[in-house]
C-alpha cells in the first residue's frame, strides 16, 4: 500500500506491505532510508536547508528543514529498531531553474547541506539523481528496499 | 485546420469565468474601492454569499457565533481571506481537471494556481509595491494558457522535451517553437478575452520573461518570482518540472536575496495548507477537488 509523504514530511514504517512515496520533488530533496535487517523504511521530503531561517517554523515542523528533518527521520527510525551503521540512503531531488548566475539556488543549497550533514555523521549515500530542472517521484519498499524514481523521462531504479 | 488555428479557436470555446468574480475581478483593480464596494458586488450573487458563510461557519474556523451576513464574515476573517476563498472556490470548475499533457492530476494546477496567488500576495506586501489583491488574482490565473494549450502539448509532448533535453531551451519556447504559441501567450488571449483589467493581462502574459515588459512593472516581477518560488519547493509541479529560464535581475531589482524568497516559500506552504484546510472541511467543495500533492511526473496519455 502506497503510504503518501507530503511536501515538508516524513514517514518510517516497518509494515512489509507498504511503500512510502512523494511526489513533486522540485528543488526540494527526497531523501529514503533502509535498514535491510529489520527492514525498516523512511522517507523525508524537506523544502529548506537550514532550520535557522525560521526557528519557529522548525519547530513546528522539523521536516520543513534539511538540518532538523535529517535527525528526525533517523531518530524515528531507529526506534524501530533500525542502526545508522547499516541504514542505506539513496538520495533525489535538488532541481533548479535554467539559471546560470545561481541566483535561484535553493536545490544546490539544499543537497549541499545534506552532504554537510551526512559528511558530519559518517553516513554515505549509496545511490543518488540530483539536479537538472525535472520534477521527481520516489518511492521505496519497506519489504526489499527497493528506491524508485520517476521523472518525465520515465522510470529507473536507484 | 492548422494547430495554430485550432488553438485560437478552443480560446473561443473556453467556459468564462462567473460574472461575479469578474466584476470582483474588476472592483479590486480600482484602488478607490473600498470594503463596501466589494460586499456590494457579492451581495447580489447568492451561490457566493452563501458559500463565503458555510466556509466561515465551517468546524476549520471553530467560530464560537455563527456568521450569519458577509459583513460579518468580513469582519471575522478579514477582506482579503474572504476575497481569497471565493477566488479560490470560483476557479476549481476551471483550474481544478487534470492536464495531463503537463503531467498534471486532478487538483494539481488548481493547488499550484493557489499557491503562486498566496506567494503573490505575499511577495507584494513584502515589496510594498502593488496591489495584494491584484496580486493574488494575477497568480491565480496565470497559467490559464495551460487549461487551453493542454492537449495539444500531450500531442506533441515528445518532441517538446527532446527540445528541452537536446537544445537546453525552456519549456516555454519549446512550446513556441513546436506548437506556434506558448501558454503565455495563449493565457494573455484568454486574459484579454475575459477583459480583465490590463496589469493582469500582462502578467499572465509575462510570468515566466519579466524582462519582456519595458519599463519593468513590479506586479509581473511579483508574479513572476512567484511563480519560480513555487516551482523550486514543488507546490503543483508538472512534467515541465523547473524548465525555465532564471531572470536574477527580478531579484536585483528588488534587493531581494535568495533568503527572502525561502521565508516567503516557507510561509506560502503554510497559507496554502489553510486553504486546504478551509476547503477540505467543506465537504461539498472537497467532493471537486483532490488536494493531495502531483501523483505524476511522467504524462499519461489520453
Amino acid at each position: 500500500m502506497d503510504q503518501v509523504v507530503d511536501i515538508a514530511d516524513f514517514a518510517v514504517s516497518d509494515d512489509p506491505r507498504n511503500t512510502l512515496v512523494t511526489y513533486s520533488l522540485g528543488s526540494c530533496i527526497g531523501v529514503a532510508i533502509w535498514d535491510p535487517k529489520v527492514r525498516v523504511a523512511g522517507l523525508l521530503h524537506y523544502m529548506l536547508p537550514e532550520s535557522s531561517l525560521s526557528p519557529e517554523k522548525a519547530k513546528a515542523n522539523p521536516s520543513m528543514f534539511a538540518d532538523t528533518g535529517v535527525p528526525a527521520l533517523f531518530r524515528a527510525a531507529y526506534a524501530l529498531g533500525a542502526v545508522k551503521r547499516r541504514i542505506i540512503v539513496k538520495v533525489a531531488g535538488g532541481s533548479q531553474l535554467l539559471d546560470d548566475n545561481g541566483a535561484f539556488n535553493i536545490g544546490k543549497r539544499n543537497y549541499v547541506m545534506l552532504r554537510k550533514i551526512f559528511w558530519r555523521n559518517g553516513i554515505l549515500i549509496d545511490g543518488e539523481d540530483v539536479g537538472g530542472a525535472v520534477s521527481r517521484t520516489i518511492r521505496v519498499t519497506c519489504d526489499l528496499g527497493r528506491v524508485t524514481l520517476r521523472t518525465r523521462n520515465g522510470e529507473c531504479q536507484l | 485546420m492548422s494547430d495554430a488555428g485550432k488553438i485560437l479557436e478552443r480560446i473561443g470555446t473556453l467556459p468564462p469565468l462567473p460574472d461575479t468574480v469578474l466584476k470582483l475581478i474588476r472592483v479590486l483593480d480600482d484602488p478607490r474601492s473600498t470594503v463596501d464596494d466589494i460586499v456590494e458586488t457579492i451581495r447580489y450573487d447568492q451561490a457566493i454569499t452563501g458559500e463565503v458563510l458555510r466556509l466561515c461557519n465551517s468546524a476549520y474556523f471553530g467560530l464560537s457565533r455563527k456568521v450569519t451576513s458577509l459583513g460579518d464574515a468580513m469582519l471575522c476573517l478579514g477582506t482579503v481571506k474572504v476575497m481569497q476563498l471565493v477566488m479560490s472556490v470560483h476557479t476549481t470548475n476551471l483550474l481544478a481537471k487534470a492536464q495531463t499533457g503537463y503531467g498534471l492530476d486532478p487538483g494539481v494546477l488548481w493547488k499550484h494556481s493557489v499557491a503562486v496567488a498566496l506567494a503573490s500576495a505575499t511577495f507584494s506586501d513584502h515589496i510594498k509595491a502593488t496591489s495584494g489583491s491584484v496580486a493574488f488574482t494575477a497568480g491565480l490565473l496565470h497559467d490559464i494558457g495551460k487549461v487551453v494549450l493542454n492537449d495539444y502539448v500531450a500531442d506533441e509532448f515528445g518532441e517538446i522535451v527532446r527540445r528541452v533535453t537536446e537544445e537546453g531551451v525552456s519549456f516555454i519556447d519549446a512550446e513556441r517553437k513546436v506548437l506556434g504559441f506558448s501558454h503565455e501567450q495563449i493565457g494573455g488571449m484568454i486574459a484579454e478575452q475575459w477583459k480583465l483589467p490590463e496589469i493582469i493581462v500582462l502578467c499572465i502574459r509575462n510570468h515566466h520573461d519579466p524582462g519582456a515588459v519595458q519599463p519593468s512593472n513590479p506586479l509581473v516581477d511579483v508574479v513572476y518570482l512567484a511563480n519560480c518560488t513555487c516551482l523550486m519547493l514543488g507546490l503543483g509541479l508538472g512534467a515541465d518540472g523547473l524548465s525555465y529560464r532564471a531572470h536574477p535581475e527580478v531579484m536585483e531589482r528588488h534587493e531581494l536575496h535568495e533568503s527572502d524568497l525561502e521565508k516567503l516559500g516557507a510561509q506560502v506552504l503554510i497559507d496554502l495548507k489553510r486553504v486546504e484546510g478551509m476547503l477540505v472541511d467543506d465537504s461539498r467543495t472537497d467532493d471537486r477537488l483532490q488536494l493531495t500533492g502531483s501523483r505524476q511526473e511522467g504524462r499519461s496519455r489520453r
